[in-house]
């Protein structure tokens, strides 16, 4: 678990791979979620982010081909330090407060039993505009993407006319 | 074996740290998705932690709000990358430093 954290340090190195360091960050992200006893968001974890969203971003980068690592890593010293002087003080802060919060609730070691049941009725009950309001966002976002990468200048299928 | 809270919130907060790290050093716009995700998954690692070690929440109130932030977190995911794949088509690059056109 903290080889989390130092994958996510780690996963600066290069572009190409930070792609799949990304994967791996996420994939660890989920195991610890299992860990802790939230098993089904670390299952959905797994399948949205490993399955889905680093799927996604390894194909475009395959698509879009970074080229110019070269000149990445030679622009790379000014951005590295301008980067880390904003990062820092983000960091020193985050660290501090975590730091400072005294008296943290220990946990209970017995790992919550949450059945699915449950989950799924508080899911389709309380939250149900929430569910709602996800379908319809989900489903604008699938128009808008296959409008994005649909290519303009290919005409649309028409159909073919007798 | 229950990780203490304030650990959960340590590796979030260096997540979120090198996600911010990755927005604001990286040039190509596909790489900045990724420190966005990484970022994102800060704040559902804290979410998580504060719904586990708070008191017994029977609305599942943190669990929720992780999952429907994954959900748009994809959405989110989706959008961008076909917006960067659309910018790909018409300039032939993902570096931000040459989508410049807007420059006044």
């Amino acid at each position: 678990m903290i080889l989390l954290a130092a994958l996510g340090a780690v996963w600066k190195a290069r572009p190409v791979h930070a792609a799949l360091l990304l994967a791996l960050t996420l994939a660890l992200t989920a195991g610890l979620y299992l860990t802790i006893g939230a098993d089904f968001i670390g299952l959905v974890q797994f399948m949205v982010y490993v399955g889905a969203v680093a799927v996604l971003i390894v194909f475009s980068l395959l698509i879009t081909r970074p080229g110019d690592e070269a000149e990445e890593l030679a622009r790379r010293p000014g951005a590295v330090v301008g980067g880390l002087a904003c990062v820092l003080p983000v960091a020193a802060v985050l660290l501090y407060a975590v730091s400072q919060a005294g008296d943290l609730p220990p946990g209970t070691d017995a790992s919550p039993t949450l059945s699915l049941a449950t989950l799924g009725q508080s899911l389709f009950t309380t939250y149900a505009p929430a569910v709602l309001a996800v379908g319809v966002l989900l489903t604008a976002v699938m128009v808008g993407a296959v409008l994005f990468a649909r290519d303009p200048d290919k005409k649309p299928p028409t159909r073919s006319d007798p | 074996m229950m990780p203490p809270l304030a650990l959960l919130l340590t590796v979030s907060s260096l997540l979120f740290t090198c996600g911010l790290f990755a927005v604001l050093t990286r040039r190509n716009a596909i790489l900045i998705l990724v420190g966005i995700e990484l970022m994102l998954n800060a704040a559902n690692i804290n979410f998580i932690a504060f719904w586990r070690y708070g008191p017994p929440d029977p609305d599942l109130t943190g669990l929720l709000f992780v999952l429907f932030s994954i959900a748009i977190a994809a959405a989110e995911a989706a959008v961008g990358l076909a917006i960067i794949l659309m910018v790909f088509r018409h300039t032939r690059s993902t570096d931000l430093n040459r989508l410049n056109s807007l420059h006044g």
